[in-house]
């Protein structure tokens, strides 16, 4: 691995975010393609975070910094990889319930999912019900993800599954669940089809959604 | 026995094994706290959204008139039998919405900051910032319900309530940008810090002494909780500045305690749960000496998934402290009543045996079932009982009977209030 990309995963394990930019500059005036410096350097940068995160090695500030260095470095490259015909291995919609506007997890989310090779579409917070339905349909996702922190808000959720029932949509997408308030029985009485305990486990759960 | 300095004194002599009259809902968390009462108590919970649901207020009353919240708090927590109430708001708005942060309001929910448009961007934002005026905003009736919390709920907390700094820092920045400057630019992070004291938490307290004639104020700090917070960053940020705000209260004759439940472990994988940092958290949160005495608390974790040793092995070999316990908010509102009762039994049986212990419910979902509420107040009350039983797998803990909430309240204190807050 070339010098550039050793320093661009470090910059993404360490959380550096301004390296990770300039590393990541470095590796393609060098020559590296985008696709190589995402799977050599970036993804492995934010694969470790992880791991070191489900070792009790990292905190929650160490993740953030990493998912920050890690969106970074994908700004960098991000144009340049449609070209090189890079595959995702499935689409997600994701956003944070109406009268809701918590993103921290959603952020360390996306940023995971990315990592793990899926297309994110983020509608950002306090989605209406309506903006989910008419993005479903417009831009048909795999998986809907749909987060939420207060325990009043979480009752959206159960009204937007609903919805995507009556627009004929909920068969034809996955929905995950997430957010502190949320949890499996939550997921289960609501007939969500997944519920994601942390970004990790979102990422494992997104995945299997799609039959990996 | 009114009087609350009577309740007080009979509680620290129920404590130490002089059994003078009954214990009641007020004293007998005291008296646990201190020594053995007569069961293990169950106090009042912070549950705002929760009894705003139960009683069918809407939300744009119920988080602006301070009559309409202490009523509905009061009269919800005296439905479920809690041991004394414990009346705490939308505690972390109220000095970023006066500072002109961009809220979002609803007919259902608390107001919450929109994160996505945060008042403080850069430090030229922080520049333009003015000191609070507690004219703006719902200072007003922070304000009030602190004065109405300190005359009428006898309670653990009648103090005036502010926000701590980190966690007023997540509501102007939102928490990746906080943490990103405290990491990497950390002249901006004290910047701030200094603005939140000195522009925001004083000017507000000075204002809830001066309205409200309060003279000890809490601020809790939610989002200083490990991991979202590492224990050393907690200390390098969060304790100095609440020995800042200590001492500047302490000039002026109040009382203010910053950083509450800072540190608070809540990992929420049941596979990283770890002894040594929960016992980390356990001393963190000693440091800030939260009740004026050493305590091991968990508030907001996954407290279920805890092994209850490793909590009353802290406490027996940290001078015995007393151990008040918060059963986690969704497991509550997630779990069957038997499960709660089967908790209950295990946390009485491993760490209520010799007294010193306080059960309550940490942030009480807003649509748990009431009878979840109902069967963990019963547990408390029956399998906590003292001397407490040898074999706890023998007693049966029974749902008690209970009104709706709609005929319980009739004839209550607060049924005026609350029913003329349901007319639109």
């Amino acid at each position: 691995m070339s010098d550039a990309l050793e320093k661009l995963k470090r910059a993404v394990v360490e959380g550096e975010d301004d390296a990770a930019a300039a590393a990541a500059q470095q590796a393609l005036q060098e020559g590296s393609k985008a696709l190589e410096i995402v799977n050599a350097a970036i993804v492995p940068g934010i694969q470790e975070a992880g791991r070191l995160w489900k070792e009790n090695q990292y905190f929650l500030p160490d993740v953030v910094m990493s998912a920050e260095a890690f969106h970074a470095a994908m700004a960098v490259v991000e144009s340049k990889l449609a070209g090189e015909g890079a595959k995702k291995v499935g689409k997600v919609l994701i956003g944070t319930v109406a009268g809701d506007m918590h993103n921290l997890g959603k952020g360390i989310v996306i940023a995971m999912l990315q990592g793990a090779g899926f297309e994110v579409l983020d509608l950002g917070v306090d989605v209406p019900a309506q903006r989910f339905i008419e993005k479903t349909a417009e831009w048909k996702p795999d998986i809907v993800g749909m987060g939420c922190y207060m325990s009043t808000t979480m009752l959206e959720m159960p009204q937007l599954i609903a919805a995507l029932k009556q627009h004929g949509l909920r068969d034809k997408v996955k929905v995950m669940v997430g957010g502190v308030t949320t949890s499996q029985e939550f997921a289960d009485e609501v007939g969500a089809d997944a519920w994601g305990k942390d970004a990790l486990d979102a990422v494992t759960k997104a995945q299997a959604l799609m039959g990996r | 026995m009114a009087n609350q300095t009577l309740e007080l004194i009979q509680g620290l002599l129920w404590s130490k094994g002089i059994h003078v009259g009954k214990l009641n809902s007020g004293n007998r968390t005291m008296a646990a706290m201190m020594g053995t009462p007569d069961m293990v108590p169950f106090p009042g919970a912070q549950m705002h959204d929760h009894t705003m649901t139960v009683a069918r207020v809407p939300a744009r009353k119920f988080y602006w008139d301070a009559e309409v919240h202490i009523s509905t708090q009061m009269a919800v927590q005296r439905w479920y039998e809690m041991d004394g109430y414990t009346i705490i708001a939308d505690v972390y708005n109220w000095e970023t919405e006066a500072l002109g942060a961009k809220f979002i309001y609803s007919d259902n929910a608390m107001p919450t900051p929109d994160v996505s448009h945060p008042l403080i961007s850069s430090p030229a934002d922080l520049a333009r910032l003015k000191p609070l005026d507690a004219s703006k905003g719902r200072c007003a009736f922070a304000i009030e319900l602190a004065r109405l919390t300190a005359e009428r709920a006898p309670g653990l907390i009648k103090d005036g309530f502010f926000c701590s700094p980190f966690s007023m820092m997540c509501n102007m920045m939102g928490y990746p940008a906080a943490v990103h400057a405290m990491r990497k630019n950390p002249q901006y992070a004290r910047d701030v810090y200094a603005f939140m004291e000195e522009g925001a938490i004083l000017p507000f307290i000075t204002a809830q002494a001066k309205q409200g004639g309060l003279k000890s104020f809490t601020g809790p700090d939610a989002w200083a909780c490990f991991p979202n917070l590492t224990h050393a960053m907690i200390r390098e940020w969060e304790l100095p500045s609440a020995e800042r705000l200590k001492a500047k209260g302490k000039q002026m004759g109040w009382n203010i305690k910053g950083g509450s439940v800072a540190g608070d472990y809540c990992e929420e994988d049941p596979a990283k749960l770890d002894k040594q940092l929960m016992w980390a958290s356990f001393d963190t949160i000693n440091e800030f000496g939260l009740l004026g005495l050493k305590i091991v608390l968990g508030a907001m974790g996954r407290t279920q998934e805890w092994d209850p040793h490793w909590v009353k092995e802290y406490a027996d070999t940290h001078g015995k402290q007393p151990i008040f316990l918060g059963l986690n908010g969704r497991f509550t509102r997630d779990s069957k009543p038997e499960q709660i009762v089967a908790k209950l039994r295990q946390w009485i049986d491993v760490m209520g045996r010799d007294g010193k212990l306080a059960i309550n419910i940490a942030n009480i979902p807003a649509d748990t079932a009431p009878e979840h509420v109902f069967i963990a107040a019963a547990a408390c009350h029956t399998l906590g009982r003292y001397p407490i039983a040898k074999d706890l797998n023998r007693i049966e803990v029974k749902l008690p009977a209970f009104k709706p909430f709609d005929e319980w309240l009739k004839g209550e204190p607060e049924e005026q209030v609350i029913r003329k807050a349901r007319e639109k």
